[in-house]
């Protein structure tokens, strides 16, 4: 049982991280909106986090999968696949020529994946609670048996 | 007329700000009404005039009747009084409009002015106050007089009533507007006479000034004075009866009267008073009526044969607004409501010129402030201007974008003379004209200002050497170095490059350049630290000398590899720190190192699928990323592509297009057809006046926003256009948004900054400052439209949709607008009249279905994968997101004209004028010659029953040992036909400088370059997959007619 508790703990630090990370990105879409960063400082910070927030979200989903945990997973597959789409594309990246074109397009498009890192973070907790519950009882459990017999 | 022109031009102008700023002194000239103005302003002086004015009694009578009023009512004044008194409010009008900004025109000078000009009251913007003067012992006289009355004065109804009864019949409604405008404003300022005031009973002054206010509105708003207390009402009844030839208030009001002085006949004459505002917009139905039974008179249809006309009547109404050439908005009428502007289907914005070439005489005054520093306004940081009004005995002035007062520093102070103006007003340009450029001090650098730099990265692989564009661009240089701007700052620096990078060392201590080859392309260094970038009059001779020997330089070369990505970065490495223009001539497909371009060509199967706008867009995202490094640094890119077999321009071009740059083509490079072209657009581009590390922001009052720019610039911010280097050839496009559902502003202003170094090294600001009405009236917006600016932006919207969509839907989407717009404008006036079978447009948008259509069939838009080669599909593509108006409209409508007449025959004194013709192929003779100048090439049609004499005079060879006309080479022959055809081009080519048009010979029947290069260009006749003009006609009016 131990190892779920690892797994939902790692889970945890995972969303915290893709939850911070989406949210940097928004703030300098923000900042860039109300004038308080120029474009190229805005895109290349947004820009140095795409690839790390993909593969944080990648590998925890792909640990959802291989522990068959079906919900958690089926939340995160369309968030993976659409990422992997972008990169095929060579459309993650911000480009900084036509970032005021964009802006409103690429700023709803991470509210919505911070909607989605949220509602994530809501299950992980969640999950993350009965296990360790489960497993203080469990082990509090063994403790009563031991100490009974 | 005259007057009446006058009127409606000024009120604009003045409209809100200065009837905020001064309210409290409305009141008290309003309410005792002639009193008020009089001593308030001088006014003293005024009365006597008016005393002498008694004849005009009886017109004063029935006139003023708020003036009126209170005389009638302080007995005593009456007799000789009424006549003065009501001659000061239409006085006050007509000054009015002279000076809008001054508001402050005062009292005394309307009073002047009625009486001795009348109605003839000229134009000329500042009216002398002495006038008044004289007359000033008098008017103290009359003052206590004045006075006294005031005390009584509330309004006392029955003679008010009488007054109303008199006044309704006067049929003009408009003037009953105007009237109550104007006055408030010229008596407001700064002479508020609190004495006075206090006299007043109190409530007066607030219903007067309420019922001024909704007085001025209703005209365009259909709701009339209903705010107003019924006491009040009649007096203004009585008031437009007063002004009895009575222009028509404020903007959309005066504009309509206008159209309908200009088109008396197309209004149906609706007779009486009753049907005033019907008679408005049956006027701009009759406009233009087009009846299109089906097999209509195809010379009926309006054509743009006339040659571009600047819509300068803007100018007319708001004098003080900078030249349309500068700026140009899609319509002069900005809708009041969110509701209204989504009825406009057209787009809503400007286009924006900021540097265009003024001719002698109208050249932008320079403006140096010296230690005080540019006057802007502390909240939004507008310039100075003639729209801000002064008050506060000239120690405060009111911005007129945002409204707050600000101080006016000691330095600039100026005391304002009786009306309210700035007694220095003539001397100082920013506040009576439009455009002026200031000069700005060491805040508005963030570095000491850059010299002009140029740097040459040239191709130098074998068909740059074979097609001798090599010899020619190092000529064009050598003798362009003398022009180039700036001396002696200039720097200039040349890389050039094949399968390796050369640098070349132009030391000044040197005698002979030194080339270093660099291999290594994958690292790119600079082998020198400096030197590669000199200053050109300290090594002029050493620049000279590698010019010279450049051609010779790569004469064997069979090197056919470009490495054109890492030439890019060694010279963004070189110019970073000091930026400037970086020119590229290129003329093959990029193959080595980073940036390298597939030859993706013209997929036919790409067609008419999704991806087919892919084609149109940069490969790699390497250009864009230098694109903006090279915008960050400061670096203007100008491409000059130059490739016969495809090159990628799409890629290439985004150089262009986030720097400010500009792509010139030159398709299947030949020296002897290209030359002179090439020639002249490099000496141009090296030689004319450029703005270097410039930045652009437009901004506009309150309730509106631009959103959306097109051009070739990189927004640094929402609405900041980072241009490394502008010039006189380029244009820029925006589109408004507005912010409120409800506009409350009766004047929106607008207001262009460039902020740039001048070649000399000097930081100016160029500020361009323009007025434009809110009116809440659909018909007014599509009267004040504009079709060349519509069509400018109509077209860059649809460049801008071909990168995104396909060429198709590009193009539906703008014969949509188009007709939804017709159908908008059908709907205003299909109820009252009877217009089955009939398309009606507006005056103002004759052209542009026409306009339109031509647009769809341009280069960059037309057809499909057969149409156009996928490379100039793309430069026309970014050649038009650059244009301005006047070229955008002669590329898509090219002028064409028949010139054999002009060739037979001698005319001594000066040609008779080419007469344009419709681009149709029912112009053409076969026995004629033709000219057709899209503004870029020259294409001259022979006819093929053309004289043989006269044909081979025009050639200059016998057309039967010749017959390939493509290789042959206009030039001037020994023949006077010859020489009278070169003359006619010349002529033709002087008309524009900002390009050259290289000429081509077609003769009638000779396929299939005929078709392709002449026949696409008749843009009225039907070609395969597209309709003609009759045609085109009538589907948009079937559409438009269906709901």
């Amino acid at each position: 049982m131990a190892w779920e508790l690892l797994l939902w703990l790692l889970a945890f630090a995972a969303v915290i991280a893709l939850i911070g990370l989406s949210a940097y990105q928004l703030i300098c879409l923000s900042d860039l909106e109300f004038d308080y960063i120029n474009p190229y400082d805005s895109s290349s910070r947004i820009n140095a986090v795409v690839i790390p927030e993909f593969l944080v979200q990648g590998i925890l989903c792909i640990l959802f999968l291989l522990t068959w945990h079906w919900f958690p997973f089926l939340i995160m597959a369309p968030i993976t696949y659409y990422h992997i789409k972008l990169y095929m594309k060579g459309k993650h990246l911000i480009d900084v020529t036509e970032i005021f074109r964009l802006l409103n397009g690429e700023k709803k498009y991470r509210v919505i994946k911070l909607a989605f890192y949220c509602s994530i973070f809501i299950v992980v907790i969640y999950r993350l609670v009965t296990t360790s519950v489960l497993l203080l009882i469990e082990e509090d459990d063994q403790a009563l048996e031991s100490g009974i017999f | 007329m005259q007057p009446r022109g006058k009127e409606q031009a000024n009120f604009p102008g003045r409209p809100t700000s200065p009837f905020l700023a001064a309210p409290q002194s409305s009141t008290p000239f309003r309410s005792p009404g002639p009193v008020g103005g009089i001593e308030a302003s001088g006014p003293s002086r005024a009365t006597t005039p008016f005393v002498t004015s008694g004849p005009m009694t009886g017109l004063g009578a029935s006139g003023s009747p708020q003036n009126m009023s209170p005389f009638l009512s302080s007995g005593p004044a009456i007799g000789t009084q009424p006549s003065s008194y009501r001659a000061p409010p239409p006085s006050m009008r007509s000054n009015g409009p002279s000076s809008p900004p001054t508001s402050s025109f005062s009292a005394q000078d309307a009073s002047t002015y009625q009486q001795s000009q009348a109605l003839g009251f000229p134009p000329a913007p500042m009216h002398p106050p002495p006038i008044g003067q004289p007359h000033m012992p008098p008017s103290g006289t009359f003052r206590p007089q004045s006075q006294i009355p005031v005390v009584p004065m509330g309004p006392p109804p029955q003679s008010s009533s009488q007054l109303t009864s008199r006044s309704n019949m006067p049929p003009s409604s408009g003037s009953v507007f105007s009237a109550p405008r104007t006055p408030p404003q010229p008596l407001l300022q700064g002479y508020s006479n609190v004495p006075q005031r206090a006299n007043v009973p109190p409530f007066q002054p607030d219903s007067q000034f309420q019922a001024s206010r909704p007085v001025s509105q209703p005209l365009m708003q259909v709701y009339p004075a209903a705010h107003v207390p019924p006491t009040h009402t009649s007096q203004y009844h009585a008031h437009q009866s007063l002004v009895p030839p009575p222009p028509p208030v404020g903007g959309p009001m005066g504009f309509s009267s206008r159209e309908q002085l200009q088109h008396p006949l197309t209004g149906p004459p609706i007779g009486g008073v009753q049907g005033l505002i019907e008679e408005f917009q049956s006027l701009t139905v009759g406009s233009v009526p087009g009846a299109l039974d089906p097999g209509v008179d195809t010379k009926s249809l309006p054509r743009p044969l006339n040659g571009a006309e600047e819509p300068t009547k803007i100018l007319e109404v708001y004098p003080f607004n900078c030249h349309p050439r500068f700026m140009c908005l899609t319509t002069h009428a900005i809708p009041n409501s969110q509701s209204l502007l989504s009825r406009w289907h057209l787009p809503l914005g400007a286009v924006v010129h900021p540097l265009a070439e003024a001719p002698d005489g109208e050249e932008v005054p320079i403006v140096n402030f010296g230690p005080a520093g540019i006057i802007r306004c502390r909240r939004c940081r507008t310039y100075v201007n003639p729209y801000v009004t002064f008050t506060d005995a000239g120690r405060k002035w009111r911005c007129n974008l945002c409204s707050l007062l600000n101080d006016v520093p000691g330095e600039y102070y100026c005391a304002l003379d009786a009306t309210g103006r700035r007694c220095d007003l003539d001397q100082r340009p920013e506040l009576s004209k439009g455009s002026v450029e200031f000069v700005a001090s060491t805040e508005y650098m963030v570095r000491p200002p850059m010299p002009p730099l140029y740097f040459f990265l040239i191709d130098v692989s074998v068909s740059a050497v074979c097609s001798g564009l090599l010899e020619i661009v190092a000529k064009t240089i050598k003798s362009c170095l003398d022009d180039l701007p700036g001396f002696p700052r200039t720097q200039i620096g040349f890389i050039t490059f094949d399968s390796t990078l050369h640098f070349h060392n132009l030391k000044s201590s040197l005698t002979q350049p030194q080339m270093l080859v660099v291999a290594d392309l994958d690292d790119v260094f600079l082998p020198l630290p400096d030197d590669l970038l000199v200053n050109l009059s300290d090594s002029r001779h050493v620049v000279d000398a590698f010019l010279d020997s450049l051609p010779v330089m790569f004469q064997g070369t069979s090197n056919v590899e470009s490495a054109f990505g890492p030439a890019l970065k060694a010279a963004f490495m070189v110019m970073s720190q000091l930026g400037g223009k970086l020119l590229i001539f290129q003329s093959t497909l990029p193959s080595l190192g980073v940036g390298r371009l597939r030859l993706r060509g013209d997929d036919l199967r790409m067609y008419g699928t999704d991806k087919e706008h892919t084609l149109r867009l940069p490969e790699d995202p390497f250009y864009k990323q230098m694109a903006a490094e090279f915008t960050k640094n400061q670096i203007a890119v100008d491409i000059y592509a130059f490739s016969e077999k495809y090159s990628d321009i799409a890629s290439l071009g985004s150089l262009a297009k986030y720097t400010g740059g500009q792509v010139y083509h030159y398709p299947s490079f030949q020296t002897a057809v290209h030359q002179e072209k090439l020639r002249y657009e490099l000496a141009r581009n090296l030689t004319r006046e450029t703005a270097w590390e410039a930045v652009m922001r437009i901004r506009c009052g309150k309730g509106v926003r631009f959103t959306t720019y097109h051009g070739h610039f990189m927004l640094r911010s929402t609405d900041l256009l980072a241009l490394p280097a502008v010039d006189c050839d380029k244009a820029f496009a925006m589109q408004l948004s507005l912010e409120e559902t409800l506009m409350t502003t009766q004047t929106v202003y607008f207001q262009v900054a460039l902020l740039y170094t001048s070649s000399s090294g000097e930081r100016r600001i160029r500020v361009h400052t323009a007025a434009a009405p809110v009116v809440a009236d659909l018909s007014e917006m599509y009267r004040q439209a504009d079709t060349g600016a519509i069509v400018s932006l109509l077209g860059r919207l649809a460049i801008e949709n071909s990168l995104s969509q396909k060429l198709e839907d590009a193009r539906q989407s703008l014969q949509l607008k188009l007709v939804k717009s017709l159908k908008e404008y059908r709907n205003l006036y299909v109820v009252q009249h009877r217009l089955g079978g009939r398309l009606i447009f507006p005056e103002s948008l004759k052209f542009l279905p026409l306009y339109v259509l031509s647009l769809c069939k341009s280069v960059a838009l037309r057809g499909g994968y057969a149409d156009a080669l996928l490379d100039e599909r793309c430069a026309a593509g970014y050649n038009m997101m650059i244009l301005p108006i006047s070229g955008m409209l002669k590329l898509i409508y090219p002028d064409l004209f028949r010139i054999d007449e002009n060739l037979l025959k001698d005319f001594k004194d000066g040609q008779e004028p080419l007469r344009q013709l419709p681009l149709s192929a029912q112009s053409l003779d076969p026995k004629g010659v033709y000219v057709l100048d899209d503004g870029f090439n020259f294409i001259i049609w022979l006819g093929r029953m053309l004289s043989s004499d006269l044909l081979n005079n025009i050639v200059g060879v016998e057309l039967a040992s010749f017959p390939d006309l493509s290789r042959v080479v206009l030039c001037q022959h020994d023949n006077e036909i010859s020489k009278r055809l070169m003359r006619i081009l010349k002529e033709l080519r002087a008309r524009d400088p900002s390009s050259y048009q290289s000429c081509r010979l077609v003769r009638q029947g000779e396929q299939p370059r005929e078709l392709s290069l002449f026949l696409t260009n008749l843009v009225e006749d039907q070609t395969a997959g597209s309709s003609g003009y009759v045609d085109w006609i009538l589907q948009v009016f079937r559409q438009s007619q269906g709901s």
